[in-house]
């Protein structure tokens, strides 16, 4: 989990997600053309956000594309929000008999 | 057989799962377990290339459909794909699901990927971009934890996923030069 929080540390490599997000399966090429980084740095980024396993990639061919994987920050998102979405979900369950129950007076 | 070639992938997720490759393998394709993290759906798949692939409701309705294109357990699993059991989503061209299973230390990396022969728009293919990590994820658990994921069940298709679905239905651009 480090490694995705270190991944999503940077605006550059947010910026990259979001490229991703709007465009998937780019190539390095694509990539470094709309972008005001050397290909070097572009590069750089995508190793870390490949490594946290932000980017994924599919060869076709001798070319190389990169895919937004949301997975991992699905899984933080399961980790804290889910746990409160389903503590509120009981709550108001709770509530409902409490009060479905208390019709009788 | 359909011509794979034609399928561009679209969405590819990756998932690290502690567990053996068998038993990933044997979580896709049993109904035992899917039905635990694939919204309750049954996985009824015939165990061979060319063979009948199917994601059953609990009442044994028919949700998807698909040929299989590729059975090498426990490496690579790949089908094509059309859901049938939902308005007019029938009528949109299949498209083709893999999963490839590689080691990856003591774990096991999990690739998704949904591929599609035509310029699926945004709003469809959310569809898949939303069901896809809570499936995932979910099989994750299951298999390192034995319990599975609560299931969100007040998430159905979006009002933009259905126009989007209504109007490609429409207008067919899969048909057009």
């Amino acid at each position: 989990m480090d490694a995705v929080f270190k991944a999503l540390a940077d605006a550059s490599r947010r910026e990259l997600l979001d490229r991703l997000r709007a465009d998937n399966g780019q190539t390095l090429n694509e990539l470094c053309a709309c972008l005001d980084m050397t290909r070097q740095a572009v590069s750089k980024h995508l190793a870390i956000l490949e490594d946290a396993n932000l980017v994924a990639t599919v060869r076709r061919g001798r070319q190389k594309l990169h895919y937004l994987n949301p997975v991992p920050i699905h899984e933080i998102g399961e980790r804290w929000i889910g746990k409160f979405e389903r503590g509120r979900l009981k709550a108001l369950s709770d509530l409902k008999k409490a009060l479905e129950e208390g019709t009788g007076e | 057989m359909i011509d794979t070639a034609k399928f561009k992938p679209k969405t590819v997720y990756v998932i690290y799962i502690a567990a053996t490759a068998q038993k990933v393998w044997q979580a896709l394709m049993d109904p035992a377990f899917s039905k635990h993290y694939f919204f309750g759906f049954a996985v009824d798949v015939e165990p061979k290339r060319g063979g009948c692939f199917r994601l059953l409701w609990p009442d044994g309705r028919v949700h998807v459909t698909g040929e299989v294109m590729d059975w090498s357990p426990p490496r690579r699993f790949s089908c094509s794909w059309r859901v049938e059991g939902m308005k007019d989503f029938g009528e949109l061209p299949q498209c083709l699901v893999t999963y490839d299973i590689e080691p990856s230390g003591d774990a096991v990396k999990l690739t998704m990927t949904e591929s599609h022969s035509w310029d699926i728009p945004r709003d469809i293919l959310k569809g898949g971009e939303s069901g896809w990590p809570k499936i995932l994820s979910g099989l994750k658990s299951l298999l390192e934890t034995g319990k599975p994921l609560a299931v969100d069940t007040k998430a159905g298709p979006s009002p933009e996923f259905m126009a989007a679905v209504k109007k490609a239905v429409a207008e067919k651009p899969w048909l057009k030069p």
